[in-house]
């Protein structure tokens, strides 16, 4: 067998230090036995440097590689796809450490860490992550100049700080490279688990799952507006309508209904005449914003009433929110523009009525009956919502996130018996009332409020915001919204929901509403989201789009040849930039006034060729004179008593004094020098 | 107080015919608290010059012949018994003197050479493990023949650093020569000098010496003279540091010699050869003297960048 290659003792120590914290974040999300097997054959590799154990034989290798695949297969059910494969690398990565015999073995392991390190980012791109991966990769340059530099003795740290000095050096090409590389749509579509991805509304609602949702502290999206900020009250997020009831889920709309043609309308599509009527109709935008949106694994996406936007795959759907046309998997934004409109603009479609005052069948008939009698007693469909608003108001009804459990007709039961209920509750029952009437309306899903990051100034708008309302339908004004949960609870609109809890002596979502009632952590949590916000606006969110904005910006016109120049300008400007650092860091210090003013002169000897070496003193320029310019010698004699008082003397003249002489003698002395021929030139 | 050094190198003038400016050099290698090494054929006056040099002083010397077969003993002393007070008491050697002439030191072998310089550096002498200190001052003017010459042992380069200036006198001038085998023998001319200084005024001086200033800028000169003998790849090896403090004292000695109480790069540029020299092998060939003069001229006195 070949002689086996001895990783560096420093190297070796960066290099697991670099492959555990590599694997670690994989193996949080990994299946159990790899948390365990990974750190076991690193621990191995250890005791191998060590000289404790031996390294694994062929067979065993062999056999702990099927069993990797096999137990990868077994906890996935698959090798494909990104988790499997991440897994499957991240054992064989593990493995490899066991099979360093060559050098060429530990530049694959380094090759390897990089890639490994790499793949984290298929999982997770918050900042954090960001400086972990920095963090680690300075590692593996340790662990690289130590191998390379075995011989040079330097200390494990000293390798650590050139190691951290070339990620360092590397940074602004890396900048370079990030804004000015062009950026394609990605050639396939990397499909994570679609379960785990996908938070958020969903696109049906059900008692519960709203208040489920609140206990969450997840960024939903940020919202950078252009001037005002809307105050809390006017904050309602269209995410998404839900126009159908089966007597316990609302859901978005009848089977028969989702496939209208002209429901939603993309930019690159005919107008249809409900967008056309909102399209003329429309005066001067309301608000202007940004949106910067997680990833959510929906289509739909969030903001004020009536939206619209120029970002292209982003229409308008006719019940008034935006569509995205595919489905939002990594951060999203898109800049929107929202309207007010007073008056009702488009019709109410027939089958659109029907759909939104269909109730099922059977079931919660007190409610129905209740409905019926105080919409005739009411007159006018306004009386009757502003009554039955009244109503929720001055009744014992409870904003609860933990409401009891409803019995079959989930309506009467919360209205005429357990009164304690979260949004979706009084969204649902106000809906349904209204419905019962004869009055069409529908639930609106979404976020209300959002707060207000002065920092950034910016509104961060968290899962906990998670809103239902209702929207109603009412002849001359259109679709108007109603919140029957602010009659219940104002505050909730106002101070946002831990605030409208405490108002009816509930706590919301325990230790962490606690922690963010405290002022400095609601202060730092300020500064992490602000940070969020900044990484996910011009890291993450740095897309095709945004990147042409940016270099059209830049370069004026965007096509591969400026591309190209622009690429070579900026990286060799970076690269200058770094090599003029390293020359500034070594410099000299700066000469005095002094030596300068003897450099001038010379500059001036040598310039009337008065025969000088690099080593000539100041007396040796005055004998040198006295040869070539028997005339100017005197002068030159008192240039260097001068000088010598300045350089070599104990200070005690005038420096300011001398400065003037030193700069006068050497005028006088030019002078005399031009007037006079040169000595040697007679002789000559 | 220089003016009385420049009457000793007058007075020594008269008797070393026409070698005034190496004169200077050897009584600023004194003041300088530094040991001379003289190296020349035999016959050019070294012996003279180190005789004139400790009359005009009024030091305290002593004259070794140095032979192949001398011993340490035969410098530093040796330990004989007393038969009558039972005891061994220490007959000391001619080491302990005020100025030490070591004469053709290159003839005796590196032992015995090894404990005079050994005794030239700490300027104290261990016998029988009792350590005993030289006279104050203390000097040691050795003279060698070019080691060209048969029979001779040539000092290794750790000792020659010891000599703080080496210096030779080369062959008289025609109207010198003619003067010397006109006038009466040089030997006895010198043995014969009235002191011209007392050793309180010469240790005055020294103690002058150091106080003689060296601005920033003379500093920066000598380092990088230092320097550019390291990095340049003229010489085999570098000037070392001793050589660098040798350097400033010897050039500090030859600004009071010359009445000033600052350097000037041009008293470096004197002392630069004897000082250094005989410590610098030029790398590509050619005699020392040719390398600082090299030295001399490839680096700038001040600096320009």
């Amino acid at each position: 067998m070949a002689r086996l290659y001895q990783v560096p003792h420093h190297a070796f120590m960066w290099l697991l230090l670099a492959v555990l914290m590599a694997t670690l974040p994989h193996l949080m999300r990994a299946p159990g036995w790899m948390m365990v097997v990974v750190p076991v054959l690193l621990c191995w590799r250890f005791l191998v440097q060590r000289g404790r154990l031996r390294m694994p034989g062929k067979i065993i290798r062999a056999t702990l590689m099927v069993v990797a695949v096999l137990a990868t297969l077994y906890s996935y059910g698959t090798l494909l796809g990104p988790e499997a494969g991440v897994a499957l690398l991240v054992v064989a990565f593990a493995l490899k450490t066991l099979e360093m015999f060559r050098l060429r073995d530990a530049y694959v392991v380094i090759i390897l860490a990089c890639f490994v390190l790499a793949t984290t980012f298929l999982f997770n791109r918050d900042p954090l992550t960001t400086v972990y991966v920095g963090v680690v990769l300075v590692l593996v340059m340790a662990a690289l100049v130590g191998i390379n530099h075995a011989q040079s003795g330097a200390s494990s740290w000293g390798h650590l700080r050139l190691g951290g000095a070339l990620v360092l050096q590397a940074l602004p090409l890396m900048m370079v490279l990030f804004v000015l590389v062009p950026r394609f749509p990605p050639l396939w579509n990397m499909q994570l688990n679609p379960e785990r991805a996908r938070t958020g509304m969903s696109d049906s609602m059900a008692p519960g799952e709203i208040s489920n949702l609140s206990r969450s502290a997840e960024p939903a999206f940020r919202v950078e507006f252009e001037g005002e900020v809307p105050p809390p009250a006017l904050r309602y997020w269209r995410g998404l309508t839900y126009s159908w009831f089966d007597g316990r889920r609302w859901s978005q709309a009848a089977p028969q209904h989702t496939a209208r043609l002209e429901y939603v309308r993309f930019p690159d599509e005919a107008t249809p005449p409900w967008y056309a009527s909102l399209l003329s109709a429309r005066g001067e935008p309301e608000w202007r914003y940004r949106v910067i949106m997680e990833r959510t694994g929906r289509q739909w996406l969030y903001a004020l009433s009536v939206p619209f936007t120029d970002k292209s795959g982003v229409g308008v759907a006719r019940d008034k929110r935006l569509v995205s046309r595919f489905e939002i998997d990594s951060t999203f934004d898109y800049r929107v523009e929202s309207y007010r409109f007073p008056v009702a603009v488009e019709g109410l479609e027939e089958w659109e009525r029907q759909l939104n005052v269909s109730l099922p069948s059977s079931g919660n008939l007190r409610t129905r009956r209740l409905a019926e009698q105080w919409h005739q007693e009411a007159g006018s469909d306004r009386a009757f919502i502003d009554r039955l608003l009244r109503w929720f108001n001055e009744e014992p009804f409870f904003y609860t996130l933990e409401p009891p459990l409803l019995a079959e007709d989930t309506v009467d039961d919360f209205i005429f018996r357990s009164r304690r209920g979260f949004c979706e509750h009084y969204s649902s029952a106000f809906a349904f009332m209204l419905r019962a009437a004869g009055i069409p309306a529908r639930i609106v899903a979404g976020y209300q409020g959002g707060e207000l990051n002065r920092l950034g100034n910016h509104l961060m708008v968290r899962q906990y915001d998670a809103h239902v309302w209702v929207e109603a339908w009412l002849p001359a004004q259109g679709w108007v919204e109603f919140d029957p949960t602010a009659a219940v609870a104002p505050s909730r609109v106002e101070f946002g929901l831990d605030q409208a809890l405490s108002d009816f002596g509930e706590q919301a979502g325990g230790f962490g509403a606690n922690l963010r009632r405290n002022p400095l952590f609601s202060r730092l949590s300020h500064m992490t989201d602000y940070m969020d916000f900044v990484w996910s606006k011009w890291v993450l969110g740095y897309n095709q789009d945004s990147q042409f904005e940016i270099l059209s910006r830049l370069l004026g016109q965007v096509n591969p040849q400026r591309i190209a120049v622009a690429l070579v300008l900026a990286g060799g400007g970076v690269v200058l930039l770094v090599l003029g650092w390293v020359l500034w860091r070594s410099r000299t210090p700066g000469l005095s006034w002094w030596q300068k003013e003897h450099g001038r002169m010379l500059r001036l000897l040598n310039n009337r060729g008065v025969p000088l070496t690099q080593g000539t003193s100041p007396q040796g320029m005055v004998d040198a004179v006295a040869v070539s310019y028997p005339s100017a010698a005197r002068l030159l004699q008192d240039w260097q008593r001068c000088y010598e008082h300045m350089a070599y003397r104990r200070p005690g003249q005038d420096p300011e004094l001398l400065r003037r002489q030193l700069v006068l003698l050497r005028r006088k002395a030019a002078v005399a020098m031009r007037g006079a021929p040169r000595l040697m030139d007679k002789e000559a | 107080m220089a003016v009385a050094i420049v009457r000793a190198v007058e007075a020594v003038s008269s008797v070393v015919l026409g070698k005034e400016e190496q004169i200077r050099l050897a009584v600023a290698c004194m003041i300088a608290r530094g040991h001379l090494l003289i190296e020349d054929l035999p016959g050019m006056g070294k012996t003279t010059l180190a005789h004139a040099l400790a009359k005009v002083f009024s030091l305290d010397y002593r004259r070794v012949q140095f032979t192949s077969d001398m011993l340490p003993a035969d410098i530093l002393g040796v330990s004989v018994f007393d038969p009558e007070r039972r005891e061994f008491h220490l007959r000391q050697g001619p080491v302990f003197t005020q100025l030490l002439l070591a004469d053709e030191i290159n003839r005796a072998t590196p032992k015995t050479q090894g404990a005079l310089l050994e005794a030239m550096e700490e300027r104290q002498v261990t016998l029988d493990g009792e350590t005993r200190t030289l006279p104050e001052p203390f000097f040691v003017i050795a003279t060698q023949n070019p080691i060209t010459q048969a029979g001779t042992f040539p000092l290794p380069e750790s000792q020659l650093d010891r000599f703080l200036m080496r210096i030779s006198l080369g062959y008289p001038s025609a109207e010198t020569e003619r003067e010397l085998l006109a006038g009466s023998d040089r030997r006895d001319q010198a043995l014969s000098m009235k002191p011209v200084l007392g050793v309180a005024e010469l240790m005055q001086s020294m103690a002058q010496v150091e106080k003689v200033h060296a601005s920033p800028d003379l500093i920066d000169y000598i380092q990088r003279l230092m320097a550019h003998s390291r990095n340049s790849g003229l010489f085999t090896a570098g000037l070392s540091p001793r050589a660098g403090l040798g350097l400033l004292r010897a050039a500090r000695a030859w600004a009071l010699l010359a009445g000033n109480d600052y350097v000037t790069p041009e008293d470096v540029q004197v002392v630069l050869g004897p000082v250094t020299a005989h410590r610098l092998q030029g790398s590509a060939g050619g005699g020392p003297e040719s390398s600082t003069r090299q030295l001399l001229e490839s680096v700038p006195v001040v600096r320009r960048h």
